[in-house]
């Protein structure tokens, strides 16, 4: 899965430990997530979504093959 | 929930520290001290370095379970092995409290070895390399398995055929502790390897 996180949260000019700390969750959490590490669930991708100001499908980028 | 159940640890852990001081198992205290920091390891970590409780996400929520999966699966093999040596009396000599207290570190071990692998070695394992771990992994427990039925079986042949049986004893005498020592040694090396890399990446970016 690719995301556009990154992108999105220079574009606010927040760090990721910001960012954690907005969503509830590890700073780690959002490294793996900006790496496509890990596959976050509906709920976190929601509030991820919510704070970088995007839909769920402009962040989170999933291939036909994952679908 | 993974706090409650350090704190629920911690409290029992404390009450039997203090009722084994009082009768001088030096072993299980020993055991149950370092249990209490393989389990809170990361919650004292974040306490002495930023004052806090760390946040339990549903990213770390999803490596603990898997953890204690894996940790319970493996006490439960481990308790059934001892059993079975306490009932053949393999530890005639060996104080009943040293094994126990063995096996709650060995648990606690791999507990962190488990967590740590869904943590940060599985992510950063490209899937040959997670291929390979499998595969080193069962061959390990087939060696071990091995080892036990080799055991068996050298003195079952040995005792129908009236002299010593050969093939079994170097089964399970040099074969299989050979293959097993090269896979350990494989599952060592992929998983550090991992490990290596994703402390890596986690500390870059």
């Amino acid at each position: 899965m690719k995301t556009r996180m990154k992108e999105y949260r220079a574009r606010l000019g927040i760090t990721q430990e910001k960012l954690a700390e907005m969503v509830g969750v590890r700073r780690e959490t959002i490294i793996f997530l900006e790496q496509g590490k890990y596959n976050p669930s509906l709920k976190l991708a929601y509030g991820v979504a919510r704070v970088l100001g995007a839909a769920i499908e402009d962040i989170f980028i999933l291939d036909d093959k994952e679908v | 929930m993974a706090r409650w159940i350090l704190i629920v640890y911690s409290v029992i852990s404390l009450l039997a520290l203090m009722l084994m001081l009082s009768r001088e198992n030096l072993y299980v205290v020993i055991a149950l001290a370092a249990g209490f920091l393989l389990l809170g390891h990361r919650e004292l970590w974040s306490l002495v370095r930023y004052g806090r409780m760390p946040v339990i996400d549903e990213r770390v929520q999803n490596n603990l379970t898997g953890a204690m999966r894996i940790t319970g699966v493996f006490f439960f093999i481990l308790s059934i092995v001892l059993i079975l040596l306490f009932r053949f009396n393999v530890f005639k000599n060996t104080p009943k409290e040293l094994i126990i207290s063995g096996q709650l570190v060995i648990v606690g071990f791999v507990y962190v070895v488990s967590y740590y692998y869904y943590d940060r070695v599985q992510p950063y394992l490209a899937g040959r390399a997670l291929r390979w771990l499998k595969i080193c992994l069962i061959t390990a427990g087939l060696c071990l398995s091995t080892i036990a039925l080799a055991i068996v079986l050298h003195n079952m042949v040995s005792r129908w055929l009236g002299f010593e049986d050969a093939f079994f004893f170097v089964l399970g005498l040099l074969v299989a502790p050979s293959v097993l020592a090269l896979s350990l040694l494989g599952c060592l090396a992929i998983y550090i390897k991992g490990l290596c890399s994703g402390l890596r990446e986690v500390e870059q970016s």
